[in-house]
């Protein structure tokens, strides 16, 4: 899996990307075709990689580093160019302009980094052999074109054409010639450099994905992360990124959340707007920037590496495939429960299964999915309104409504019994008394609130 | 005698537009190119080729080829620029793709031929533009497209010929007419500049200011929509319209008895759609129209032949539409022998 696959999730990946500098486009291609890491060992070098930036953003001068940026900016797409190098073709004028661009750039990012000893963080090709091709003159300008000291005649030529501009065509159609003899001739010298080159194109790449990630962790605060050793996850306020910054627009704060899961099945309850789709949005965002070597969103964190990490919340995108959102819902779940029968390591956050159905119902249907996932190598978080057994899951409820606000951290509680604050939280939102006293009136002649008493 | 040659190095960006084709804005942009002085300044030329819709691709006609001299910059599509008869130096290959290639920034080393075929829209020619800049280019000619003014609008270029002639129409009258009317449009005048100030960053809807100097959001998207009311406006001292300026617009507002001696502000000439007719009804019931930014027109070129072979009295024309918009125009072609 590709993070362009999972760009569109609705944990709210995008803005992250969005979010982050990157110079050039070309980075962002090689980003979003980067594979999701499900090894220790990657997720660890990545992070190794990412610290270094990390410091190297954090030690040096500002002004050094919009430096860097500004070369990095120059990075452009010219596999299509390398492809033709390997095969042997003859480049034209433009093409022999985007590698000697490449080279002197490479050659500029070197230096800078070696300049503050950073110059083992990616490891970029020496390509000054590829200027001295491209550069006789020694100018040691990213521009180009077949230079007069590639050969006398064509010198000879063009002195002519400058001096009898009525002889212009066929002084052209003469230099044509040689030109293209030119341009065999340093294609065939650049030939040996094509994977030096492909190398460099994507250590730039590479540089320019680290610098923009180093960055983001700093502007963001974002942490970094380490494996987790015993297959659970622990957060320590953790935050979303994305809905920190939306409530930030309005003068409002975040509340970060501390959250441990693990192997077993984990239910969180709480109240209407007590932000519980919040926690798995952020932990499945979390998840995923941890497999695609990003800063995390939280003080700190230790996080298992999965196989697989599904994310089922309600009817997304349901009404484009046509499908009822109560389908849409199972067949997301479903393809949880099939994947969890295939001996792999997944991560499965699920918002209110069965929400859409009569509770009866919707409560067996959670019943049983928890038993269904228990004892399977599914790390799973559910969230639920429907009063069910846990048997052995693990519940978390949002301490909820108190004294007109809420307090959205996760408290762990013995059983799943969910609360009763639906009333309470409708009239705080202000919402037509008529309607709410009436709903109170009926409840209190039923045995429902009875319950609650206790 | 060169005309209009030190006027253009005045200012950093020219546009040349032609009304219509065949009114000889490739000659004008030949004139220019022959008489810059590539010595002391220097000069980068680029077209506003836009995407699939330039003339060759719709009449199967070639767009001519422009001779540069020796030191001049140029900015061309990838295609035009392998298909080059000249020897030049890539400078600079761009990300944006066109439906001819890349745009290709390169300096002629000998004069020759080249078409020209640059960034497809506004925005990116001037991103293109501030390329130039930062290259350390004096003055950049854009070769415009025709019939579109987009090119010539101020916050592309600061500068703007414009070519007119009997292929614009073959009747004098009209033709002088016509042209007037284009030419009243670029030279209408600047608000106050307090106006500029709280209108500039406005790029969409419909406002007025009052007499107090409070502004007011008319909630419309475009001078377009037709739920537009006027209610409330008896204190409307200027009324602003971001983007299109409309016939159906211009004559609600004339209509209107609180409104229609207004001060009547676009922000620039380009913006503005309306028929002469409607233009002139507006401005005979007391309306006034201004712009938030203008270009300098700096000469109007006439081409007296038409493509189907009807040619008008070059003499006559040109002194007749100059008389009409207080401007030089100039027959080039003519001056040329």
């Amino acid at each position: 899996m590709q993070l362009k696959n999972v760009i569109e999730s609705p944990c709210g990946l995008r803005f992250m990307l969005d979010e982050l500098e990157l110079q050039s486009g070309f980075a962002r291609r090689w980003l979003l075709d980067s594979p999701m890491m499900t090894r220790d060992e990657e997720i660890v070098a990545s992070y190794a990689e990412l610290r270094r930036f990390a410091d190297f953003v954090n030690q040096v001068d500002h002004i050094y580093i919009n430096t860097l940026f500004h070369k990095l900016c120059g990075l452009k797409d010219i596999r299509t160019t390398i492809k033709n190098l390997k095969q042997s073709s003859v480049l034209d004028d433009i093409e022999l302009f985007e590698v000697k661009h490449l080279a002197i750039l490479s050659v500029d990012v070197r230096q800078l980094l070696a300049q503050h000893g950073m110059d083992g963080i990616v490891d970029i090709p020496a390509l000054d052999r590829v200027i001295d091709i491209l550069d006789p003159d020694g100018m040691k300008i990213a521009t180009f074109y077949i230079y007069d000291s590639y050969c006398a005649q064509l010198k000879d030529l063009r002195v002519q054409m400058r001096q009898h501009p009525d002889q212009q065509d066929d002084l052209l159609l003469q230099a044509s010639e040689l030109e293209e003899g030119v341009r065999r001739d340093l294609s065939r010298q650049l030939a040996p450099f094509a994977e030096s080159i492909e190398q460099a194109q994507l250590a730039l790449a590479r540089t320019d994905v680290g610098l923009a990630k180093a960055v983001q962790m700093r502007t963001m605060g974002l942490t970094f992360p380490v494996i987790s050793p015993d297959g659970t996850s622990r957060y320590e306020a953790m935050f979303h990124p994305q809905v920190k910054s939306a409530l930030a627009a309005r003068g409002r704060a975040f509340q970060p959340v501390d959250v441990t899961f693990g192997m077993e099945p984990t239910l969180i309850t709480g109240a209407n707007m007590g932000g519980k789709t919040v926690v798995l949005k952020t932990l499945t965002l979390c998840q995923l920037l941890f497999q695609f070597g990003f800063g995390i969103p939280a003080a700190s964190a230790q996080i298992a590496v999965k196989d697989e990490i599904y994310f089922c919340i309600g009817d997304e995108q349901s009404v484009e495939k046509g499908l009822s959102s109560f389908a849409a819902e199972m067949k997301n779940i479903d393809a949880v429960i099939k994947a969890s029968r295939k001996n792999k390591k997944l991560m499965a956050l699920i918002d209110e299964p069965a929400r859409t159905t009569n509770p009866t119902e919707g409560a067996a249907l959670v019943t049983a999915l928890l038993s269904v996932l228990a004892g399977k190598d599914v790390s799973l978080v559910m969230t639920t309104h429907y009063d069910i057994e846990p048997g052995d899951a693990r519940c978390l409820r949002v301490k909820g409504f108190e004294n007109g606000t809420m307090d959205y951290r996760l408290v762990e509680v013995q059983d799943g019994e969910v609360p009763h604050e639906a009333l309470n939280i409708a009239q705080s939102l202000g919402i037509d008394s008529e309607w709410i006293n009436l709903a109170r009136q009926r409840l209190e002649a039923s045995p429902a609130l009875e319950k609650n008493k206790h | 005698m060169l005309p209009f040659i030190d006027e253009i190095l005045r200012y950093d960006s020219l546009s040349i537009v032609g009304l219509e084709k065949n009114t000889g804005k490739t000659e004008c942009l030949k004139y220019v190119l022959d008489h810059m002085p590539v010595q002391k300044k220097r000069i980068a030329v680029t077209s506003i080729g836009i995407d699939g819709e330039t003339v060759d691709q719709v009449t199967r006609t070639q767009k001519p080829e422009i001779v540069l001299r020796e030191g001049m910059y140029f900015g061309t599509s990838e295609m035009h620029y392998r298909q080059r008869r000249l020897v030049s130096e890539l400078i600079d290959v761009s990300d944006e793709t066109t439906s001819l290639g890349r745009v290709v920034t390169a300096k002629a080393l000998t004069t020759g031929k080249i078409l020209l075929s640059g960034p497809s829209s506004s925005v990116s020619l001037r991103r293109w533009m501030g390329d130039m800049r930062r290259l350390g280019i004096d003055l950049v000619i854009i070769d415009g497209a025709l019939s579109r003014m987009s090119s010539a609008s101020p916050a592309v270029s600061q500068s703007m010929i414009l070519a007119t002639g009997a292929a614009y129409s073959a009747n004098m009258t009209t033709l002088v007419n016509k042209t007037a009317h284009v030419v009243e449009l670029v030279n209408l005048d600047l608000t106050s500049q307090e106006n500029v100030k709280r209108l500039l960053h406005l790029d969409k809807g419909v406002w007025f200011i009052d007499k107090q100097g409070a502004l007011h959001d008319l909630d419309a998207v475009t001078s377009l929509s037709r739920d537009i009311h006027f209610e409330g406006m008896e204190n409307c001292e200027t009324l602003y319209v971001a983007g299109a300026l409309v016939d159906g617009f211009l004559e609600k507002v004339r209509k209107n008895k609180v409104l229609k001696q207004v001060e009547l502000v676009v922000r620039d000439f380009t913006k503005i759609f309306v028929s002469p007719q409607q233009f002139r009804l507006f401005l005979k019931a007391g309306g006034r129209v201004t712009v938030l930014q203008k270009s300098r027109l700096i000469a109007v070129t006439v081409n007296p032949t038409s493509p189907s072979g009807y040619v008008l009295d070059s003499d006559t024309l040109c002194g007749q539409l100059s008389e009409t918009i207080g401007l030089p125009v100039y027959d080039l072609l003519k001056n040329k022998h």
